[in-house]
């Protein structure tokens, strides 16, 4: 058995009989002990995984990515500032400022992250208390609703159909309760529950009902036996625990992403230092530079901004009922290459419908959609009234009162999931079932038992005229041929002949074949001589026909695929992405179910059909002609990995049928090892450890247990697969989004470096500063970089591979040569062409500029003559080299426009793609542009000043440049698609 | 990835590298052909040729818009400047007068600085001008025609002038009363003082310091500065402009004490008052210190 780990934790289970026989039901526990036990073993809920503390959580957020190289800028500023503090220079304290703003950054950044991550982590908290669960307990003698956490051991708890059982409770009292054990165990049939001691192990015994399942029908009480972290499933979640998280795939991105940009950072860092100690400058002043460059090389605000934009998209996931519960899932579901999916409530609707009829030797289909209405198919003949009559009243299910306003579909019945289907498929043709038994009065009844394989009852008919009764009767189709002699052909009895047996057969081999549960209906008019109105019939003699009878039709029903469906395996299919079905069910149903929903696809055959087809054994197959597999969970069993590894690898379209969720664990193993990233779906907790090894796992919002959704990495709300499909797409569009944000930001960085470069080595007073440099990371950049992440695709983002994870890097040697070689080179020219005219036009010409540094950078030169033979005090220059900042911060600004403009698509001209958010993005840059510019131009710490209203005009031609010289990309990778 | 890693031995590692350094099979170094890294070679080649003489043009219509006569703005020189000669390190005019090695470089760099003050010289070069206004001379439609300058005599500086025998002059140092001059900025199309007349005064920073500084005794007497060498038209047009100075001696400042000095203009319409002044310390001011010592 799939459990047997749990098996041995439960030995002491068996011990608990002796405690039981010790507890009185009537009064229950009082509440004064019931609080003595709550205080001794805590509340009933599971202690949820261990989290790590919230300190560590916050000081990761300081030292991971960049903030280790802002740090080490931060220490070198103060270590400058200590040195020349000491040397008594005149302006130390820029140093000191410059490495409190640096180590600001990192903690407001660092905060920042921090925040978004806990209220992503809330998102699932609040998701997972919205229904606190309740339970109606026996205490003082009084019946009471109480939070189920406050339950204790030895409490008497009442449980009837519907509710989720509230702890681990030996029964004392049960009626026709059966419970769903499948989140535990994987059976997906619901398991009948007695008080009857029927076996040693806990798990096998009837009379323990486990904490988390479900009582399916029926009424018990019981005893609770044991809370929270004691109870069978806290064992299991405590074991899966151990199973580790994988990196996800987008963290391992932003990980290559941060060492190549630290890599060029230090590296040119490090290359200027020499040259700038070769160059004869002093240590002290090659440290700042290297700080300048550092803080240049560095995109402070990236990482926050890649935080919101995949937040943004979370966000925009869960309105699909997509719930991600760890932000950097989003992406993950983008390169998924694998989708495990379940197939009950997953791929199907979750309950039994009527897919087809047979009567009048034909076959007919119904609708099976989600919120069918009417029903298409012929309905003219008599032997369909006849038929339909026998569903009618051949049928102990009923709507639950009181839903007469909702539709039939959504309608609670009680019944099981067969009755259940044939009452709505009545009720959907007929209209109001309830009234036409009313009117067909029921006289006797046998219900249906697996002895008998048949359900029979004797009616009085709705026709006054009449005086005879009805016998009418569904079962097993065999057993019910066994009984008919006749069979009606349009309304007429005619003999049933061999002919028509071989008919029936056929139909019920097909039917079958499509994995569909099939039921017979067969009717008998007892004549009235001898069954008068009076006539008492009675079932334990059965003193009434019950041979000899009219076999009417046959109805089939499945669990039918959920409408959408199909079109989200499509458009898997076309994303690359393989869907795996791992089902509990019978192979058959597993097929068939996988046909209709594409994930076998008509033309494909297993080696199974090719056998058929050839009519040859199945073991002379080449198995490598088949596309198709449906692979049986025994087989699976007895199968090494390698063989399983053989299977994933040569179909490319596989049904896993009668696993178990163990085997879910092994097949996700599998795909991983053929270097896929893996979507697996589950419910159950035993699905727990495959939701985690998997590379995103998936849980059901609905169907799932709290340990699956504890496991997973996002809850689907709707249960419904093609959530999943706009999940991929939405990871996939936030991927490319991530890489335009980077790229976007990317290119000023070189905007940011060059201004240092040539400082360093011409001599020139600097043309930015650093807390300029900020301001343009952490200030004008932010919003347009996060409007990146509201672009649309560009078109083909489902009809791609899903991206290798070695090959398709987020940041790859193409996009950093562009950004930096070509598009940073391009700014850099056109921000100096704006610092030399601001020079300029102060008087300082640009050959007057060349190798002024050390002279210009002197407190006590108070006369340094320009261009014009004019003659500056220090205070002068160092306000114009401000104005040199901000000509060059505004001149970064209006060159990123541009290439906000130009990073918006990859492809398509500016002109075949629109997106309004971009435009907040253009006018926010320009707008916090213009603030620091004159709103806080006289606030001298900024460095910031009022600048003259042409300068930001310099670099206008040049940002068309940029523009221009992209577009011309753009047409060239347009018309030659393909080409590098 | 990481079992991958483990599968690879360092040899192999190493293979790969030396293979992507100079693969001989495909004749690639570093992944590429040499035609492939020629093409992008070339590429950028003539790329960045185009961004340099794009970069060439732009600077070149920028400087043919700027007048290399007179700046277009002059946003930040609207209060001049004040500076000293000597020029010393951090304004910190230190020396011991028995030990002539300290002041010397103060001599060498007066006499530097005085040369083209010369009576003789400023008599062949510069106009004598009318004092006491302001020695305008304007174009007539002529655009930039060179303008002249009004003489500034050494000899106006009394003892501060430095005419004594050559080898004995030393500014005062020697003897331990030492001269500093004053100078203004020099601001193309300054016009100081309202037309009323303009003088430096100087004076020790913190009044209990006033006295141990002792005496100061400005040449021209007042520390007065004539209209006439205003305004300064650029050295373009005005090439023998000659800045006028006011000449500083400490008559008997006590040795051993460092003193704050700090010499103003004192005009009317200084803008003295607004927020930038203040912070910039020697706009229409300047401070130093002076400290000697008689070891």
């Amino acid at each position: 058995r799939s459990s047997r780990k749990a098996f041995k934790l439960t030995h002491s289970y068996v011990e608990m009989h002796e405690f039981m026989l010790q507890i009185k039901p009537k009064p229950g526990l009082s509440s004064a002990k019931a609080a003595q036990v709550l205080a001794r073993d805590g509340p009933n809920a599971l202690t949820p995984p261990k989290a790590t503390p919230e300190i560590v959580k916050f000081l990761k957020q300081m030292i991971g990515g960049f903030s280790i190289l802002l740090w080490i800028g931060a220490v070198f500023s103060w270590i400058s500032f200590g040195i020349q503090l000491a040397q008594g220079a005149e302006s130390p304290f820029d140093n000191l400022y410059l490495g409190v703003v640096l180590a600001l950054v990192v903690i407001l950044t660092g905060i920042f992250a921090y925040y978004q991550e806990a209220k992503s982590t809330n998102i699932m908290a609040s998701f997972s208390k919205m229904i606190p669960q309740q339970a109606l307990v026996i205490r003082d003698g009084e019946k009471k609703e109480l939070p189920a956490d406050q339950l204790v051991v030895g409490d008497i708890v009442e449980i009837k159909g519907g509710d989720r059982i509230p702890a681990d409770i030996r029964l004392i009292f049960a009626q026709g309760c059966k419970v769903d054990n499948s989140s535990l165990t994987g059976e997906s049939e619901p398991q009948s529950r007695s008080c009857d001691f029927t076996h040693e192990n806990p798990l096998e015994t009837k009379n323990i009902a486990f904490y988390s399942t479900t009582c399916v029908e029926g009424t018990a009480t019981g005893i609770v036996i044991n809370t929270g972290d004691r109870t069978i499933i806290g064992r299991i979640a405590s074991l899966t625990s151990g199973v580790g998280n994988e990196k996800t795939p987008i963290a391992i991105e932003i990980e290559h992403f941060v060492y190549l940009v630290a890599g060029v950072a230090i590296s040119i860092g490090v290359l200027f230092f020499i040259i700038s100690v070769s160059m004869r400058y002093k240590i002290l002043d090659s440290i700042i530079f290297l700080i300048g460059i550092i803080v240049a090389n560095v995109p402070e605000g990236l990482l926050a901004t890649v935080t919101v934009s995949l937040s943004l998209t979370a966000k925009r996931m869960a309105k699909k009922n997509c719930l991600v519960k760890n932000l950097e899932a989003v992406e993950t579901l983008g390169s998924t290459s694998v989708i495990c999916s379940d197939k009950t409530g997953t791929l199907t609707q979750n309950r039994m419908t009527v897919a087809h009829l047979w009567f009048d030797n034909q076959i007919y289909s119904a609708d099976t959609s989600e919120d069918q209405t009417t029903q298409p198919f012929d309905q003219s003949s008599p032997s369909w009234t006849a038929l339909s009559k026998i569903v009618t009243l051949c049928n102990r299910a009923e709507f639950r009162p009181g839903q007469e306003n909702l539709p039939i579909m959504k309608r609670v019945v009680v019944g099981d999931a067969s009755e259940t289907a044939l009452l709505k498929f009545a009720e959907v043709i007929l209209g109001d079932v309830m009234n036409i038994r009313a009117q067909n009065k029921k006289v006797a009844e046998i219900p249906f038992n697996s002895t008998n394989k048949f359900q029979l009852s004797i009616h009085k008919t709705d026709d006054p005229n009449d005086e005879r009764f009805l016998l009418v009767m569904k079962g097993a189709p065999e057993r019910i041929l066994e009984r008919c002699s006749t069979i009606m052909i349009n309304g007429k009895e005619e003999p049933l002949d061999s002919e028509k047996a071989e008919a029936f057969q056929t139909a019920y081999m097909e039917l079958g074949g499509m994995g569909e549960r099939v039921l017979g209906f067969c009717h008998l008019y007892l004549p009235e001589n001898e069954f008068p109105d009076t006539y008492s019939f009675d079932t334990d003699s059965m003193n009434f026909p019950t041979s000899n009878l009219c076999f009417v039709g046959l109805l089939s029903m499945i669990d039918p695929p959920r409408s959408t469906v199909p079109d989200a395996v499509s458009k898997c299919r076309s994303a690359g992405i393989k869907v795996i079905m791992v089902t509990g069910d019978h192979p058959i149903t597993a097929k068939a179910i996988a046909k209709s929903v594409g994930i076998i696809s008509a033309t494909s055959e297993t080696v199974e059909d090719i056998a058929k087809r050839l009519n040859i054994p199945v073991e002379q197959v080449n198995w490598r002609e088949a596309t198709a597999a449906v692979v049986n969970g025994m087989e699976l069993k007895d199968m090494s990995s390698q063989q399983l590894d053989e299977i994933l690898c040569n179909h490319s379209e596989i049904v896993f049928a009668r696993t178990s969720p163990q085997q879910k664990l092994i097949i996700v193993e599998g795909c991983q090892r053929q270097g896929a990233v893996v979507a697996v779906t589950g419910d159950g907790v035993n699905d727990s450890p495959a939701l985690k090894k998997a590379d995103i796992g998936i849980a059901m919002g609905i169907a799932g247990s709290d340990a699956a959704k504890n496991a997973a990495d996002m809850v689907l709300l709707d249960d419904n697969f093609a959530s999943i499909v706009t999940g991929v797409e939405e990871g996939r569009l936030i991927f490319d989004n991530l890489k335009k944000t980077i790229a976007y930001t990317l290119t000023k960085n070189i905007a940011e470096l060059c201004p240092f470069l040539i400082y360093i080595i011409a001599s020139i007073p600097l043309p930015i500063g650093t807390i300029t440099i900020l301001f343009i990371d952490l200030g004008t950049d932010i919003i347009p970089s996060v409007a990146l992440a509201y672009e649309k695709a560009e078109s083909d983002i489902m009809n791609r591979r899903p991206r290798n994870k070695r090959k398709d890097r987020l940041v790859n040697e193409q996009l950093a040569i562009y950004s930096y070689l070509q598009i940073g080179i391009m700014q850099s020219v056109g921000a100096f062409v704006t610092y030399f005219t601001v020079y300029a036009e102060q008087g300082f010409l640009p050959s007057t500029l060349l190798g002024v540094r050390v002279n210009w950078e002197n407190n006590a030169i108070n006369d340094f003559e320009d261009s014009y033979g004019q003659e500056w005090t220090k205070y002068q220059r160092t306000y114009l080299q401000w104005t040199g900042y901000t000509a060059f911060f505004v001149s970064i600004t209006i060159q990123q426009v541009a290439d906000l403009i130009i990073r918006k698509t990859r492809r398509n001209s500016i002109f075949q793609q629109g997106n309004k958010v971009i435009w907040v993005g253009i006018f926010s840059q320009i707008g916090i542009a213009l603030i620091l510019t004159y709103g806080l131009g006289h606030v001298t710490a900024l460095n910031f000043t009022p600048l003259r209203f042409q300068y930001w005009f310099v670099a206008v031609p040049f940002a068309i440049l940029i523009w221009v010289y992209d577009e011309v990309r753009k047409l060239f990778i347009r018309r030659y698609p393909g080409s590098k | 990835m990481a079992r991958d890693k483990e599968k690879r031995s360092c040899g192999q590692v190493w293979a790969e590298w030396k293979a992507f350094v100079w693969d001989p099979r495909t004749r690639q170094l570093l992944g590429r052909t040499a035609s492939s890294w020629g093409l992008i070679l070339l590429f950028y080649l003539v790329f960045y040729g185009f961004l340099a003489g794009l970069f060439a043009l732009t600077m070149w219509v920028m400087l043919q818009s700027v007048d290399p006569h007179v700046p277009k703005y002059q946003d930040r020189l609207l209060t001049p400047g004040m500076m000293i000669r000597p020029y010393a390190e951090g304004l910190d005019v230190t020396f011991n007068v028995s030990q002539r090695h300290t002041w010397m470089p103060y001599v060498h760099a007066l006499h530097q600085f005085l040369e083209p003050y010369n009576d003789s010289l400023q008599a062949a070069r510069n106009a004598a001008c009318t004092p006491g206004r302001y020695h305008e001379q304007p174009d007539d439609g002529v655009p930039n025609v060179p303008k002249r300058a009004c003489r500034f005599n050494r000899s106006s500086l009394g003892p501060c002038a430095g005419l004594g025998p050559p080898h004995s002059e030393t500014y005062g140092y020697g003897t331990g009363q030492p001269c500093v001059l004053v100078k203004i900025n020099r601001v193309i199309n300054y016009f100081p003082g309202a037309n009323k007349s303009i003088n430096v005064v100087c004076a020790a920073k913190d009044e209990e310091d006033a006295a141990l500084l002792g005496p100061l005794h400005l040449f021209p007497p007042n520390g007065s500065i004539d209209l006439m060498y205003f305004p300064y038209y650029g050295k373009r047009v005005h090439v023998n402009y000659t800045q006028p100075v006011v000449a500083v001696q400490f008559a008997n400042a006590t040795a051993g004490v460092q003193h704050h000095v700090e010499c103003r203009l004192r005009a009317l319409g200084m803008r003295g008052e607004g927020a930038e002044p203040q912070r910039d310390r020697f706009a229409g001011r300047v401070e130093f210190r002076l400290r000697l010592h008689r070891e």
